[in-house]
């Protein structure tokens, strides 16, 4: 007992990133109640079923997790990775069984657990980074052999490739970044790297450049369609001319826009929503956005939570929540140069990139920056499976803080 | 020792890292202030326009209101029960849900049905009101109303009757959704002032629209008559309301930004009390003779004021608001005597006798002396044509001929002494003859009077024989008359006639936004040589109603002096012969106050037919005058 108190002994947490924590848990409850209180899904359920109410009990379960990730040294438990890493795989594997897995949205992307349901990609980031972490902390010589690093990144391209066929490309896609950060950090080869960015910068022409310019029946393979779609929406391109051809007829036009408007509703809705909060937005639970609809009921309280937070705290309350998120990235990156030993430094940033990249995807699709991709923002989004692993990502972080050798 | 750090290098690549992703969440920031800050507005204009909807919402339309501030025409409430469709909402979809079939349907199925549950719903909460008006708005327009504006409420019965009313207060708490609202509806509690209001019509926004509003709700502008000369005044300034509606177009809540203005009150110099008892006298005489048009005016000889105008048949103002029926506005159109015609103003009809009063002046003025006796034979000879004369042979002076209406004598005086001709017309030119008066531009029509230059080049004794009499070549129209009968009556003053009074806010407090329309405006004065000339004249007019042998006897009230003159025109149209019968008159003899002027298509004679309408008139009158002394006024 002495030695639980030890550690976990209020003086050695860090003060600013629990704040950073805290501040954003408030605005998670504070918006997520403001997005669903007047949601006729949720008008007549009882309190337990209210996703906010959901939300704190989340917040609550991840905080307990995370506490009971900082009761062992982090070297203690990376030991544990690669199981944890495997039986991960092995979620990824059986969610996408049909009859195991279930279908929301058109993917088969969650177990049902009955009285909720857990989405193992969002626990499958925590596994990767960890054991990827754990992989890279070998001494940095070994890293210049090829073959481990193609080990590390057959490491990356197992859930990648997994999480895709559910499909979820948003959520697989930020495997390969945090995969390519944590390689670039533990000290692969700066040839090594080049060859990797320059192949993963090809490949991402020649993809967009297949998917837009070659036409449909020469395809092998073709992209779902809807994420075919939302990138062109990303890139303006007129449904008209890319669907209906040169001579088409009026109503195959017509019928072509009136997708393009269906398809960009959203982010349209969403760029509304942030752009009229303006400086000091419209205040808590006024939006109009959101109150009256036009923001769909379905995704306000979780994908595009930020446009609800935009719109109703303005400006001045989105830089809040940007500057929270940049606060807990600063820990993250001080207790990476603080820590001492190959295994710290590369697992806090490993999560900070993580955390970032959800961070600046989600935002960016709100502000049109990037295309949108079914993406939670990490802890305001209403969701348990996000809210608990991101927590579980912070209490690893708050660990080698912890534990840091301190020579 | 091996998870050691080299530490220089990846130092510098956590640092790298780290700069990266500052520069991420700078990019962050840079957007948001740009989609947030620098081009909010263009977000919240969007906004605006997706889920606000504007409203023109109509004025109250000023009043028209008699000297004494009663209402002539006035925007009164009537009751309607409004369907609110976003409270009813969920119970269409619990409807919905009931009736939905087993099997899926296809989209225009669906369609249907949702349009029938509706229906439904809203059919079943109003039964439950207990009322006994039936649901006023079909299928086809309810499934309109809900693809053009969802966001206004659906009135669903309009006009409810008071007892309605009292069961609507009773029951609404059972129902939702479902509101009493009160708008307005344009009333005219009296038809007699039917011509001279006029009436209005749906008022076409399309043609000429001040602000780009998405929903207009009805408005009426003035189609005729005063509710059109004083539109700008009546109608007010239109308000706007803004109703901010959900993704579905249900409305969501709504606010005022412009409140409207009501329109201003017309304030006419008419009595109502008199104007009433016109229409009475003139409906009545009609109806005595058979007759069926006809028209009767009151005016202040000193000041020109209307006091009472009126014309028969009448149509109905009431029924132009909402919409007039297509055959009712059919059967206005086609029936004779036309109703729409204001005859007053509008029509023209010949004199008859009672232009006697310009040819006897004219006369008088090129030095006839009155007292002289001419022998009347009973008929005229001009030419080969014979003049007959309804006034006995006998010896005539100038007053026994008025008051019996003797052609002959009056054709005498203009043929053979010369007092016709270019005297007569000149004469008739100073009562402004064949010239509009200028009270109801649109509904006014000037008549007919022959010029200086027509007597002077082929005219022959006969035209002269002819105008004397008031027939051939002149038409006027009674309001005309009523001019000329009170020049006479008031020494010679022509005014302008007038029926306004002022304009006035319907605020009490505004009084110096009153517009005000001056009285007694003189037109012109009678040149008159002879000074006795116009005394002549009005001792005639009295004793054409007092003395024995007058053809005005009819009119005659004891111990009020009325003066008058009758005419009885004969028209001759080719299979169809009638009179235009008239009274013109004013009293009383010492001080003349007013002048009445009655005219009757198709009467039997000016004393018998007009006269004593007049009377019944001048009794109105003279009772008013009565209880007004009474009351202290």
């Amino acid at each position: 007992m002495n030695f639980l108190i030890q550690i976990l002994s209020w003086n050695r947490f860090d003060k600013v990133l629990l704040i950073a924590l805290f501040g954003l848990m408030t605005f998670g409850l504070l918006f997520v109640y403001s997005a669903t209180y007047n949601n006729e899904l949720f008008s007549s359920s009882s309190l337990i079923k209210q996703p906010y109410f959901k939300q704190g009990i989340f917040y609550l379960m991840g905080l307990i997790i995370a506490f009971a990730l900082c009761l062992k040294d982090y070297n203690q438990i990376a030991r544990w990775a690669y199981v944890f890493y495997w039986l991960n795989i092995t979620m990824l594997t059986l969610v996408l069984i049909p009859g195991i897995g279930s279908i929301r949205y058109g993917a088969r992307r969650w177990f049902d657990l009955g009285f909720t349901q857990f989405q193992p990609s969002e626990m499958a980031k925590v596994a990767f980074v960890l054991a990827l972490a754990q992989f890279l902390s070998r001494p940095r010589r070994e890293l210049s052999d090829s073959k481990v690093l193609l080990k590390g990144i057959g490491l990356a391209m197992l859930p990648f490739a997994l999480i895709l066929m559910e499909p979820d490309l948003g959520t697989s896609l930020m495997i390969l970044p945090t995969g390519l950060v944590m390689m670039y950090v533990a000290g692969a080869p700066w040839g090594f790297m080049k060859k990797l960015l320059g192949g993963a910068t090809i490949l991402t022409g020649l993809a967009l450049a297949y998917v837009f310019f070659v036409p449909n029946e020469w395809k092998p393979i073709r992209l779902p369609d809807h994420q075919k779609r939302r990138l062109m929406v990303y890139f303006g391109v007129d449904y008209a001319k890319h669907y209906a051809g040169p001579n088409a007829t009026n109503t195959e036009i017509s019928r072509a826009r009136a997708l393009q408007k269906q398809d960009s509703y959203n982010v349209v809705q969403a760029m509304i929503s942030v752009g009229s909060g303006g400086l000091t937005g419209k205040g808590w639970k006024n939006g109009i956005q959101n109150t009256y609809g036009y923001l769909p009921r379905g995704v306000a309280h979780n994908d595009f939570i930020f446009s609800v937070i935009a719109e109703e705290s303005g400006f001045i309350g989105s830089t809040v929540v940007v500057l929270l998120y940049g606060t807990i990235i600063a820990v993250g990156i001080r207790t990476a140069i603080r820590s001492r030993d190959r295994l710290g430094r590369i697992l806090a940033m490993g999560v900070v990139t993580m955390m970032f990249l959800h961070v600046f995807v989600n935002i960016g699709m709100n502000i049109r920056m990037v295309p949108v991709t079914g993406l939670p923002l990490p802890l305001l989004s209403s969701g348990g499976s996000s809210v608990i692993c991101s927590l579980a990502a912070l209490g690893l972080l708050q660990n080698i803080k912890l534990y840091q050798k301190t020579i | 020792m091996d998870n050691s750090l080299d530490k220089p290098k990846t130092d510098k690549r956590v640092y790298a890292t780290g700069a990266v992703i500052g520069i991420g969440i700078t990019l962050l920031l840079i957007g948001l202030w740009y989609v947030q800050v620098a081009t909010a507005l263009v977000y919240i204009n969007d906004q605006e326009i997706q889920s606000m909807r504007t409203v023109r919402v109509p004025a109250v339309r000023g009043s028209i209101l008699d000297k004494h501030g009663r209402p002539i025409a006035q925007d009164t409430p009537t009751f309607v029960v409004n369907a609110y469709l976003e409270e009813l909402r969920p119970h269409f979809r619990e409807e919905w849900k009931r009736s939905r079939p087993a099997k899926s349907l296809s989209a225009a199925e669906s369609r249907q049905l949702e349009i029938q549950v509706r229906y439904r719903v809203v059919k079943r909460f109003l039964e439950m009101l207990q009322l006994d008006q039936q649901i006023a708005i079909s299928r086809k327009k309810m499934e309109s109303h809900f693809t053009n504006q969802r966001a206004l409420p659906l009135p669903v019965i309009t006009g409810l009757s008071i007892t309605n009313v009292a069961r609507f207060a009773e029951n609404s708490w059972k129902v939702p959704g479902l509101e009493l609202e009160a708008t307005p509806k344009r009333m005219y509690p009296s038809l007699s002032t039917a011509h001279l209001t006029g009436h209005l019509k749906r008022y076409n926004y399309r043609a000429k629209e001040e602000l780009p509003y998405n929903y207009r709700l009805p408005d009426y502008s003035g189609k005729v008559g005063l509710e059109k000369m004083f539109n700008q005044y009546l109608c007010g300034q239109p308000g706007t309301r803004a109703v901010q509606v959900n993704n579905l177009g249900y409305r969501q809540g709504e606010s005022t930004p412009v409140a409207s203005q009501p329109g201003s009150n017309v304030v006419l110099t008419l009595d109502m009390t008199i104007q009433n008892a016109t229409m009475n006298a003139l409906e009545k005489g009609l109806k005595k003779c058979g007759a069926k048009a006809g028209s009767a005016i009151v005016m202040d000889v000193n000041s020109g004021d209307i006091t009472a105008m009126v014309s028969a048949p009448v149509f109905d103002p009431n029924k132009f608001t909402p919409g007039i029926s297509h055959a009712l506005w059919n059967q206005y159109l086609t029936n004779r005597p036309s109703p729409l015609l204001f005859r007053a103003t509008q029509e023209r009809y010949p004199p008859g006798s009672i232009f006697k009063i310009i040819s006897g002046l004219a006369a008088l003025e090129n030095g006839l002396n009155p007292e002289e006796r001419i022998e009347s034979t009973g008929s005229f000879r001009i030419g080969k044509r014979s003049i007959k004369d309804t006034a006995s042979p006998g010896l005539y002076d100038f007053k026994r001929a008025f008051k019996k209406s003797s052609n002959y004598y009056f054709i005498h005086q203009a043929v053979v002494e010369g007092h016709g001709k270019e005297h007569l017309v000149q004469m008739g030119k100073q009562f402004h003859l064949g010239e509009k008066t200028g009270l109801l531009p649109q509904q006014e029509t000037s008549g007919q009077f022959p010029s200086i230059k027509r007597v002077r080049d082929g005219w022959s004794e006969g035209d002269t024989a002819n105008l004397c009499i008031g027939q051939g070549e002149i038409t006027v129209t009674p309001l005309q008359m009523t001019l000329m009968t009170s020049a006479i009556a008031n020494g010679g003053t022509i005014y302008h006639p007038r029926l306004v009074d002022r304009i006035q806010s319907p605020n009490p407090n505004f009084k110096e936004n009153t517009i005000r329309f001056p009285r007694a405006q003189k037109r012109s004065q009678l040149l008159i040589k002879r000074p006795d000339s116009l005394k002549i004249i009005r001792e005639a007019m009295f004793a054409d109603v007092a003395e024995e042998e007058g053809t005005g006897q009819p009119a005659m009230i004891p111990d009020y002096n009325i003066c008058g003159k009758t005419g009885t025109a004969e028209v001759k149209k080719p299979g169809d012969f009638h009179k235009i019968t008239w009274f013109v008159s004013f009293a009383p003899f010492e001080k003349p106050k007013y002048a009445v002027v009655v005219m009757v298509e198709r009467g039997v004679s000016g004393g018998k037919t007009c006269a004593p309408i007049a009377k019944e008139i001048y009794e109105a009158l003279i009772s008013q005058k009565r209880n007004g002394s009474i009351a202290g006024k």
